[in-house]
């Protein structure tokens, strides 16, 4: 790594105040196990490093008047055991535990997989089906955005310079809400993903309503099946709507060729991953009714 | 230059270093613990994997100034000259390793499962040693190896243990 300096902030007003100062020539750092590596392959550093791995307002995971709260600073392995995620957003916890391997997710936090804003993030699918919203703070204050328009493109989130992400928040309406997560990987463990997925819904008198159907890896930004989710929207529950709704998502998504899967194959991969997420988010809204 | 102050293996360690120094690269180079190892340096391999703070963590995407405070464990905090680690009799008795660079990052992400007190299955296992690659052998020994490590500290038995490979 070439030099840098590197700040510590204890709280995180003085935070986005070094990002202001120091801005453009300044980077984050939390967990690292992606910007570190960055860094690492790095010509240049750049003049400012801020750690903001021990500021607390970044920790915890806590139900609010909004919603469910979870710290961006808060760890993989911590979303994978932690009470209240398990309670009101099971998914989640099954997107946490693909996040690379035990090491990785120690050290890796929710904000950062969203902030590096990566096509293939695992936590992005299940987040988007759930309607999140991200709270972002700034040297001139805070503001709030679905997390829908927080991912420009590949890389790029809608962050100022001068701001940073503080919070995840699951809206209090899609608490419980019946939800699935599915990833495709050449292996197990450690793996980018070819395709993920997550669904979301709700079932009313047998109908399908609100409809999430989100999609990873398949696009510039981890994407909303719009059409998929329209043509089950208010419709009565069958399985060959299901299916129908998996090969409509196919043609809203645009997967790339590369040396770990052909487009072709990732076609397939979005269809069978709509289809099974909406039908394990079904057979969830069946246990719990 | 970052100050950094921290335990390593039960002993309070001071050191003043770059800030672009990697926890592996302190560990390594100013505090002559050299058992965790330099593998890929990019969180691939899990050759650095030493515990802060209880949890398995690759060193090399750490920054030292990160680690201030912290309590790490290394492989030399495990055991004496004179009397191994349960964990490393068990590598031992099986012939878990070959060349043995994977060693010391396998055994620290094996002392962070078993010390989770938690009932595990192969899969378990497995899963939790993912983050550890392994050129030589082909992981079924070391697999082995875990397993006989966690009955052995915990004092019961793996709930499926296929046969054994002799």
């Amino acid at each position: 790594m070439k030099p840098f300096d590197f700040i510590q902030p204890k709280t995180t007003g003085s935070a986005v105040s070094a990002l202001a100062e120091h801005s453009p020539d300044v980077r984050i750092l939390n967990g690292g196990t992606d910007y570190l590596v960055e860094l690492k392959h790095a010509a240049k550093s750049p003049g400012v490093v801020v750690d903001i791995s021990r500021l607390q307002d970044l920790k915890g995971i806590g139900i609010t008047n909004e919603g469910l709260r979870i710290g961006a600073g808060v760890t993989h392995t911590e979303i994978m055991v932690d009470p209240l995620i398990k309670e009101h957003a099971p998914a989640m916890i099954d997107a946490a535990h693909t996040v690379g391997a035990v090491q990785t997710r120690n050290l890796g936090t929710l904000g950062g997989n969203l902030v590096t804003c990566v096509p293939s993030m695992d936590s992005g699918p299940t987040l988007l089906a759930l309607d999140a919203k991200v709270t972002i703070l700034g040297s001139k204050g805070s503001r709030q955005s679905d997390l829908k328009e927080f991912f420009v493109a590949p890389r790029k989130t809608s962050l100022e310079p001068d701001e940073l992400l503080l919070e995840i928040i699951v809206p209090k309406i899609n608490l419980g809400k019946p939800a699935s997560f599915i990833k495709f990987g050449l292996r197990k463990g450690q793996a980018l993903a070819l395709v993920n997925t997550a669904s979301a819904l709700w079932i009313e008198e047998n109908k399908f309503k609100d409809v999430r159907i989100a999609l990873g890896a398949v696009a510039p930004v981890v994407i909303r099946a719009f059409k998929a989710e329209a043509l089950l929207e208010g419709e009565p529950v069958s399985e060959e709507l299901i299916q129908e709704a998996a090969e409509i998502a196919v043609g809203e998504a645009k997967p790339i060729n590369d040396f770990r899967a052909s487009k072709d194959y990732r076609n397939d991969l979005i269809e069978v991953g709509v289809r099974r997420t909406l039908q394990a988010a079904l057979a969830n809204s069946n246990i719990k009714s | 230059m970052t100050d950094v102050t921290l335990t390593v293996n039960g002993e309070v360690k001071t050191a003043s270093v770059p800030p672009e120094t990697t926890l592996l690269k302190l560990l390594r180079e100013d505090l002559n613990y050299t058992g965790a190892k330099l593998g890929c340096d990019v969180g691939d391999c899990g050759a650095c994997t030493v515990l802060v703070d209880g949890l398995a963590v690759n060193a090399c995407l750490m920054l030292a100034g990160q680690a201030e405070g912290k309590e790490i464990l290394t492989i030399e905090g495990l055991s004496t000259q004179e009397k191994y680690h349960p964990i490393q009799k068990a590598f031992e008795d099986v012939a878990a390793l070959q060349c043995g660079f994977c060693g010391p990052g396998m055994i620290m992400a094996t002392k962070a499962l078993i010390d989770q007190d938690q009932d595990l299955t192969r899969q378990e296992i497995k899963d939790a040693l993912s983050g550890n690659l392994c050129r030589c052998t082909g992981y079924i020994k070391i697999i082995e190896g875990v397993i006989d490590a966690y009955q052995e500290i915990m004092g019961k038995k793996l709930p499926e243990t296929k046969p054994r490979i002799a």
